[in-house]
């Protein structure tokens, strides 16, 4: 339940409970308003303790990212497996509109996958990279109950997760259109067995959290759940209930009456909830929880965790519908060694320490502590995963999504930069790297610079050739990015305020973006453009074929005639031209009058609309 | 859902009113219902919750948020068919239920509630005008026979759906007209007895056999009656009042209320009155005592009939305007209540407690003497107790005093005796999940075997003991047929 899906008032009071009880309340997908993460004068705490890194990357920066103690990787909702958040126009306010990096009533739709995960590999990636970014925070990996499930899970334990989430079918938003979440999904006992059943087999329960959900609401639930092998619960549609919901099932119209699952100002008023009711809520529900386990005799509730043979099927079986199941398979204990843990009792190994970034911490310790500006070179291989992570996350830590002044650290990297080069990277930092960069560079860039042009040695023509790899800028929030030649396929998806220039794409360039400003000044893949509902992107159409390259179906073509728009363009290209010496930039400066009229502005239509506006607003009348 | 956002465009209106000098000239109804543009619009104002609790407030199960949307679309017929569903007489319930429903309506959390029972009167109304509630006798008859004894909402209600199933039922009433409280305790002015004519006159045409002036128990041997039927429904009512044992009880002058509401309604309905027990109120000082509904009968009444003043004194404390904390929705919200009979003019006094009446010397009332209450003070188990106010003893003038102060259940020493039914620990018949007695056959439903209750409960009563009767029936039906 994102912030977005729930009012702000609902989303808050639900925080400061969960921070008061000790637990864990979630971001949902739509970021967090910076101003939560400081205490209230009252003592209370509204930021939440699980920040979720979703499919859309709605807000995930540095500083969102440090502000958290677990950041939940969501693949996939229990209610509808296999789509992305829906948030539909109308709830998209101004305040969310921020808080997301998007535009005001332009409807939301996550993408189903993250793209930056394609594989179990890939996905253990993201669990470093966000290692990297709050090694303090654990990383969590929320899954659906579905069938293989379990062997999901076993990638996620190896791929070094500390949490994972099994999420049932009949939890998730009334949001949901009908359509979506009609005949999918499992229940989560399903999941959650097959989780416990395979991690336990493969002795890797010890080392990972296991976290269940899916209309949890008594103390029973929780102990059944428990057994099934859980060691933490997940609680949505019940505490929104103890919140004043009373299942209107109008969470998609806005209408909700109880100021809820609305953004109508005037409905907002009507939210009558409270922390101390959830506060009591969960105080009751622990109070039955510890009554159950005195009847069951289990002293300590991990002793619980995984006692899958103290479940057994009840008498409501013989219903004639119900005469065919056979829950064997669900109460199955697995039968190991007594040293083969069954609940979750020790840690992963993340290797942070063999970090690159430990080193570059250490240089820039003085530029981090008193921002005395710092220079200095620095050897980089593809071994070197995630660079730049952790030393952002540090300045982040001091100074939050500002960063540094301009120009604070400057590192010259030479050699091949890994996977996720400067992912997050914070401002006043800048990467220059001669050589090339893997995948994922400048993921989640949070204010920085990244430079990439191939090495002076290199005979190649740079503007012919793949510089850097695939999905790069994924999610860029802010910053600005060069690369002297062609970047893979997938790039600046989910843009929502990085500028970077790039001598040609593969294909889905800008796809989903919603900010920012994209500069192509060559050759495009296919599906560019696709869902982009918001920033710009000037593409160099040399040879006039773009628009069939280009999904139209959010976006139109234009020449670039405004004179601002004009300005920005080129100026980019001059500093595209200053940083890496780009023999294309310089043509296109030389050659600006011929030049100019073969690029295309590529500019989403609802964007358009809500820019447009905002002009006409800003004119002072009688000006026209 | 009518309208998305509808109850924050309209505000809920209720309806009009005649102002109070001309409706006391008369005995007629005195409300008038919004337009057809503010009706859709007040339908409209239903969010058609996925959890309606107006459903759940509804002792019937009112599909309301549907009939709601229907009437918001314009679909009046559909909406009286739907409202026809689950319940028998929502021209009763649309004057004089007390709305549940509404107190439940998730509006009303922080809203005025959609005006649900309004919205009910003016489809059934709208039917009746436009010709759609027509008279549809079963297809096929079973054979078999029911008599229901008290031909109030229960046994109305209970009578229409055991006909509708194909059984031969006939309504015995002792008064010598059916309709029970609906016709001779609810005044004119709240409900015209014309249209419980209406209604009885369709079930008649339906086939039901209805026998006024027939008392079982004193004209009609009810084991005779078993005799004859395949199952007997009891639904006599809760008649008996509770009384005030005070000294000058016996004085001319005090009366129970439903003797005078029933003596006062015959006289609106042309019905002859034996003269000598008339009741004359015109330009008397009346008391009533008891603040509920039949208080309130009673008070709209005197004023009608040209009372010198009316008063209503409560044994209990004011409620309060809003629910108190321990009063949450959606439950029945425990409120101070205003009604029409109330704006026509009466003083309502509360914390009173009638110590004793005093006469004139000739047997007449003269005065009723009480004191003040504080309730101030809870027991152990958190119940207000009632305490006496020192010194705050008083006396005022009164010619008539009418006790409304509840009833205690049905009438014994007649009917449920020779029956031989047995009775629960308040006195009412007691009944089983089918509301089937203690005497197979023998069923029971509404105010007999509920205590005093709403005629929306009736109703809800009288539908479940046909559920139960008939099933009863069927299985008699194939015993027979085995044999």
């Amino acid at each position: 339940m994102s912030y977005g899906s729930i009012s702000k008032e609902a989303h808050e009071t639900m925080a400061i409970a969960m921070n008061r009880l000790g637990g864990f309340s979630n971001t949902g997908e739509g970021g967090e308003d910076p101003l939560r993460f400081k205490k209230d004068a009252n003592g209370d705490v509204r930021r939440s303790r699980i920040k979720q890194v979703a499919q859309g990357r709605f807000g995930v920066n540095i500083e969102y990212l440090v502000n958290s103690d677990q950041m939940q990787i969501k693949m996939a909702q229990g209610a509808k497996p296999g789509e992305g958040g829906q948030l539909p126009g109308h709830k998209v306010t101004q305040e969310i509109a921020k808080t997301r990096g998007t535009t005001a009533g332009v409807q939301l739709i996550s993408p189903p996958p993250h793209h930056d995960i394609y594989s179990i590999e890939d996905l253990a990636q993201l669990i470093h990279d966000l290692k990297n970014a709050n090694p303090q925070a654990d990383v969590s990996v929320k899954l659906v109950s579905e069938i293989g499930v379990g062997t999901v899970a076993a990638g996620v334990s190896k791929g070094k997760s500390d949490h994972v989430l099994i999420s049932g079918y009949d939890g998730g938003t009334g949001a949901s259109p009908q359509t979506s979440i009609k005949h999918a999904g499992l229940p989560m006992e399903l999941g959650l067995a097959e989780t416990q059943q395979v991690l336990v087999m493969n002795d890797l329960r010890g080392r990972i959290r296991v976290q269940a959900d899916g209309q949890l609401k008594t103390g029973r639930d929780v102990v059944i759940t428990a057994m099934l092998g859980a060691d933490e619960f997940g609680f949505s549609t019940i505490v929104l209930v103890t919140l004043g919901c009373v299942m209107l099932r109008k969470c998609h119209l806005d209408a909700c009456s109880v100021g809820i699952a609305t953004q109508d100002p005037q409905l907002r008023a009507n939210f009558a909830g409270k922390p101390e009711y959830v506060v009591s809520f969960f105080t009751f529900l622990a109070e039955e929880i510890r009554e159950l386990m005195a009847e069951l005799g289990f002293r300590k509730f991990e002793d619980m965790v995984g006692r899958v043979d103290m479940l057994e099927a009840k008498d409501v079986i013989s219903h004639w519908k119900l005469k065919g199941i056979d829950l064997a398979n669900i109460l199955h204990r697995v039968d190991v060694p007594k040293e083969v843990p069954i609940h979750h009792c020790l840690k992963q190994e993340h290797g942070l320490e063999k970090a690159l970034d430990n080193e570059l911490i250490v240089k820039c310790r003085d530029a981090v502590e008193n921002k005395t500006p710092v220079r200095f070179s620095s050897a980089v291989r593809n071994v070197n995963r995630t660079v730049g992570t952790m030393l952002s996350s540090t300045i982040a830590r001091r100074y939050g999504m500002a960063g540094l002044p301009e120009g604070t650290i400057h590192i010259d990297f030479t050699g091949s930069g890994g996977q996720s080069f400067g992912a997050f990277l914070s401002r006043g930092v800048t990467f220059e790297l001669e050589g090339d960069a893997n995948d994922y560079v400048g993921k989640g860039l949070s204010g920085g610079r990244i430079i990439v042009y191939p090495s002076k040695k290199a005979s190649l023509v740079a503007e012919d050739n793949i510089l850097i790899g695939n999905v790069v800028l994924y999610g860029a929030i802010a910053g600005e990015a060069y690369f002297r030649g062609i970047a893979g396929e997938r790039f600046c998806v989910r843009n929502s305020g990085g500028h970077a220039v790039v001598e040609g794409v593969g294909d889905h360039g800008c796809e989903y973006m919603t900010g920012g400003r994209v500069a192509v000044l060559g050759g495009t893949g296919r599906n560019f453009a696709a869902g982009m509902s918001g920033g710009i992107a000037y593409v160099l159409d040399a040879d006039g074929t773009f628009a069939s390259r280009c999904n139209m179906g959010m976006v139109d073509l234009f020449p670039v005639l405004d004179a601002s728009d004009v300005a920005e363009l080129r100026g980019m290209i001059e500093r595209h031209q200053k940083h890496t010496q780009s023999v294309v930039a310089g043509n296109i400066l030389e050659h600006w009058d011929i030049t100019l009229p073969r690029f295309v502005k590529v500019y989403p239509r609802d964007f358009r609309k809500a820019v447009e506006k905002a002009q006409q607003a800003a004119v002072p009348a009688g000006k026209g | 859902m009518g309208e998305v956002k509808g109850f924050l465009k309209y505000k809920r209106e209720e309806y009009t009113k005649e102002p109070v000098s001309g409706r006391l000239k008369h005995w007629k109804e005195f409300i008038r219902l919004p337009d057809e543009k503010g009706l859709k619009e007040q339908g409209g104002r239903c969010m058609d919750c996925g959890v309606p609790f107006c459903q759940w407030g509804c002792p019937i199960g009112n599909i309301i948020p549907s009939w709601n949307d229907l009437v918001n679309k314009g679909q009046w017929k559909e909406a009286m068919e739907r409202l026809h569903k689950t319940n028998n007489f929502p021209e009763f319930t649309g004057r004089v239920c007390p709305a549940p429903c509404e107190n439940s309506c998730t509006l009303a959390i922080n809203n005025p509630a959609v005006t649900i029972k309004n919205i009910e009167l003016a489809i059934i109304e709208r039917a009746y005008q436009e010709g759609w509630v027509k008279a549809e006798p079963p297809k096929t008859r079973t054979g078999m026979k029911v008599a229901i004894v008290g031909g109030g909402p229960a046994g109305l209600a209970c009578a229409d759906q055991l006909n509708k199933k194909g059984h031969k039922v006939t309504v015995y009433e002792k008064n010598e007209a059916v309709g029970g409280l609906l016709t001779l305790g609810i005044p004119n002015f709240k409900l015209e007895k014309e249209v419980v004519a209406r209604r009885v006159q369709r079930m008649e045409q339906e086939g039901v056999v209805l026998r006024a002036g027939v008392n079982v128990g004193v004209d009609v041997d009810p084991n005779e009656l078993r005799k004859q039927h395949d199952a007997v429904v009891l639904c006599g009512g809760a008649e008996l009042p509770r009384d005030i044992a005070v000294p000058g009880r016996e004085l001319k002058g005090v009366y129970y209320a439903m003797q005078y509401l029933a003596q006062k309604t015959r006289l609106v309905m042309g019905t002859k009155v034996d003269a000598s027990g008339l009741i004359d109120v015109k330009g008397k000082k009346v008391v009533v005592l008891g603040g509920g509904d039949t208080g309130s009968d009673c008070v709209g009444t005197s004023n009608r009939l040209g009372a010198a003043s009316v008063q209503q004194f409560e044994l209990l404390a004011k409620p309060p305007a809003a629910r108190a904390g321990d009063n949450p929705w959606p439950y029945w919200a425990f409120i101070l209540r205003t009604s029409t009979s109330h704006e026509e003019g009466c003083e309502r006094n509360y914390n009173i407690l009638t110590k004793k009446f005093s006469g004139d010397g000739h047997g007449n009332l003269k005065k009723l003497h009480g004191v003040r209450l504080d309730w101030s003070t809870r027991d152990v188990n958190g119940r207000s107790v009632m305490k006496e106010v020192p010194g705050s003893e008083f006396e005022i003038d009164c010619d008539l005093v009418f006790l409304a102060l509840g009833f205690l259940g049905p009438v014994k020493g007649g009917l449920l005796e020779k029956i031989g039914v047995e009775l629960d620990g308040r006195g009412n018949v007691k009944a089983d999940a089918n509301k089937m007695t203690s005497v197979p056959g023998v069923f029971t439903a509404g105010d007999m075997t509920r205590g005093q209750s709403l005629v929306v409960w009736a109703i809800q009563e009288g539908r479940a003991a046909a559920e139960g009767v008939h099933a009863y029936l069927v299985s008699k039906m194939a015993k027979t047929q085995a044999g």
